[in-house]
């Protein structure tokens, strides 16, 4: 084998699983903390006997599983060392029992209790009063719960209520083989749907030391970056809609209905379902249909860059982006923010530069020019990241595309396998384990999921009007976070 | 902004709803009770100038004592149960439900015996019309809705023409 060949074996090998004594737990992910390793996601499992608590922890592409029993079933939290583990820990112990010594208050998440008290921040002073707003919303979009703290008009405070949309889709996958598995994770939402399969896929194939092929991971980038596109095209569309903006809105709409069509045209879904699958790729592409898609994507591009110059023109809107919502730096860092809203405060990050199973090459994360972490800043990076998607699709689909499939790594099997993509929402963290090749436990950490946080961080001392224009500039899935 | 306007009269000029065109209006109110956010998406993008419900008088309403019909997503999770029981009691009468794509219609591969589910729509609510689809494409939604519209219609002046028939209210006042 070349150096070369070696390389790319070590880069997909699976995550290294660290089973540890439950007294070790913590000083263990401290190790790491200190190391720099970055936490990826916190998931509990029935276990044979006793439950048992994993946290996936990454730096630079490898990623280690750290692993303990939970015999008493209190450990110890990991809520001091990672801010983004809260939601995590209180997943684990409204689902598996799991209790976190240091984690105080421990606040339900999927139980909904009728008493405020029980899930919000308390919050004191001169006339501060609740608005609650939801699950049911205005316009046509999921179902969620917020309880804002204001005085007057400017929010204190804000509390989520989520998982109204709860289908215990993690649980019914238990028991499935691995291929029927995916439809679990795909399903959990729709405009993430080919992340979350491409996620549950890469950690089926990890986990059995299986690589991927050059046309399985072309095919997969492929609908990644398809996926993108139509995500962004409507993200902008809601900042406008945000903002009162019609004209920018329907324009955008107009665009994102278009790349649906191009979807529809070469998957036979508009929004890509079904076109994923685990070690294989029934994706076939030939060579007139690649140029008419490329055609027809240069036409999207020129669109897009027509209208984005007539958005960056037109001050009635950017004069309701700046400093709005703002989500410092330390703030995104701290809450363990993923993707656009991440790279909107300056956290040049993107999982697309260290995804060895996936078609990227050498490809580097945007960086914008104006980092200040408003909802300016997530509006320009997605016009960014646009031009990227544009054109890597205009690489990928230079040519024919045929099926893919895997080939053996030679490793031996592993009842664990993890992996990470990059969603347009952001990071999406997959760990499936298996036995005898049906799923014993599925685990999704999407990217919605990871940021949720991170909106009601950025909704304090903003103005409640201005909540839909913050709340649009993440636009996150209540679905993917719910599942 | 000339621009903006320019691209949008071009999108609609290649407007491709074959539906047939149906005379009167629906307020429809959306509730999520439980979807992928694929039936949002295209609820949503039926509006979009490509397929421009509005023209059609299907208005979507911010609330449901707004509503003619409700149009529910979603295979029912027991947490989204009492919610929309609320916000069909707002309704004023008469009201329809509609379920929208294949999880409310119950028709849907997923959806198994979960506990977490109620669903589907028929066991919570009396529902009028299925959109099946997973999910069902704007021009599809149109279509059901028109159809919807139409029938709403023929019902009402059916039931107008019986009240108004000239017979006597009280029998015993003939003699």
């Amino acid at each position: 084998m070349s150096v070369h060949g070696r390389e790319i074996v070590r880069a997909l090998s699976p995550a290294r699983i660290l089973v540890v004594a439950p007294e070790r737990w913590r000083a263990e992910c401290e190790l790491h903390a200190q190391e720099g390793w970055r936490f990826c996601g916190l998931f509990a499992t029935s276990g044979a006997q006793q439950p048992r608590v994993s946290c996936v922890l990454a730096r630079g592409g490898r990623e280690h599983v750290l692993s303990t029993s939970v015999p008493t079933g209190i450990l110890d939290t990991l809520v001091d060392l990672f801010e983004a583990s809260a939601v995590d820990e209180r997943e684990a112990h409204d689902v598996y029992g799991v209790r976190f010594h240091g984690h105080e208050p421990l606040r339900p998440l999927l139980e909904h209790p009728s008493d405020p008290a029980a899930w919000t921040v308390p919050v004191q002073g001169h006339d501060p009063y609740q608005v609650a707003v939801g699950p049911i919303h205005a316009g046509v979009i999921e179902s969620g719960h917020f309880r804002f703290t204001v005085v007057g008009e400017r929010i204190l405070n804000l509390d989520l209520r989520l998982f109204y949309k709860h289908r215990g889709l993690q649980t019914a996958a238990e028991g499935r083989r691995l291929a029927d598995g995916l439809a679990y994770a795909a399903r959990a939402c729709a405009a993430c749907s080919v992340t979350n399969a491409v996620a549950y896929a890469q950690a089926c194939e990890s986990a059995l030391a299986l690589a991927p092929d050059r046309n399985l991971r072309r095919a997969r980038t492929l609908l990644l970056e398809l996926e993108r596109l139509y995500n962004h095209l409507n993200d902008i569309s809601a900042i406008c809609a945000g903002v009162g903006f019609a004209p920018g809105s329907m324009a955008f709409a107009a665009l994102k209905e278009r790349a649906q069509r191009l979807n529809q045209r070469l998957t036979g879904h508009r929004f890509l379902f079904g076109a994923v699958a685990v070690a294989s790729s029934e994706l076939r592409i030939g060579h007139v249909d690649a140029r008419a898609a490329r055609h027809e994507l240069r036409s999207i591009g020129d669109g897009t860059r027509s209208l984005w110059r007539e958005l960056r023109f037109a001050a009635s809107v950017q004069d309701r982006l700046g400093g709005v919502g703002c989500l410092t730096r330390d703030d995104a860092l701290r809450l363990g923010v993923v993707g656009p809203s991440a790279r909107a405060s300056g956290i040049e990050k993107d999982t697309r530069s260290e995804s060895p199973r996936l078609a990227y090459g050498e490809f580097a994360p945007v960086s914008v020019a104006r980092a200040s972490g408003d909802v300016a800043a997530r509006f320009d990076v997605r016009g960014l990241e646009l031009e990227q998607t544009l054109a890597l699709l205009d690489d990928l689909l230079d040519g024919n595309l045929t099926t893919g499939a895997v080939k053996s790594l030679g490793g031996a099997d592993c009842e664990l396998g993890v992996s990470r993509v990059e969603s347009p929402r952001g990071e999406t963290l997959c760990a499936v384990q298996h036995h005898g090749g049906s799923v014993v436990r599925l685990h999704l950490r999407t990217g919605s999921y990871a940021n949720w946080p991170a909106v009601a961080c950025a909704a304090r001392e903003n103005l409640l009007p201005d909540f839909p224009l913050i709340n649009k500039s993440f636009e996150l899935c209540y679905a993917c976070a719910d599942r | 902004m000339f621009v903006l306007l320019k691209g949008l009269r071009h999108a609609r000029r290649e407007i491709a709803l074959s539906v047939p065109a149906a005379r009167g209006s629906l307020a429809l109110r959306h509730v999520d009770a439980g979807s992928c956010n694929g039936c949002e998406h295209e609820l949503a993008a039926a509006a979009n100038p490509y397929y421009d419900l509005q023209r059609h008088g299907l208005n979507i309403v911010a609330s449901p004592r707004h509503a003619d019909v409700l149009l529910v997503t979603g295979p029912i999770t027991t947490r989204m149960v009492q919610p929309l029981l609320i916000a069909y009691e707002a309704m004023p009468e008469p009201r329809l439900t509609a379920a929208l794509g294949d999880c409310a219609v119950g028709c849907a591969a997923l959806v198994g015996e979960q506990a977490q589910l109620a669903g589907p729509l028929e066991r919570v609510l009396p529902v009028d019309l299925r959109i099946p689809g997973c999910p069902p494409n704007p021009e599809q939604i149109a279509a059901a809705l028109l159809d919807l519209m139409r029938e709403a219609k023929q019902r009402v002046r059916a039931d107008r023409s019986r009240s108004w028939s000239p017979q006597p209210r009280h029998p015993a006042a003939k003699a």
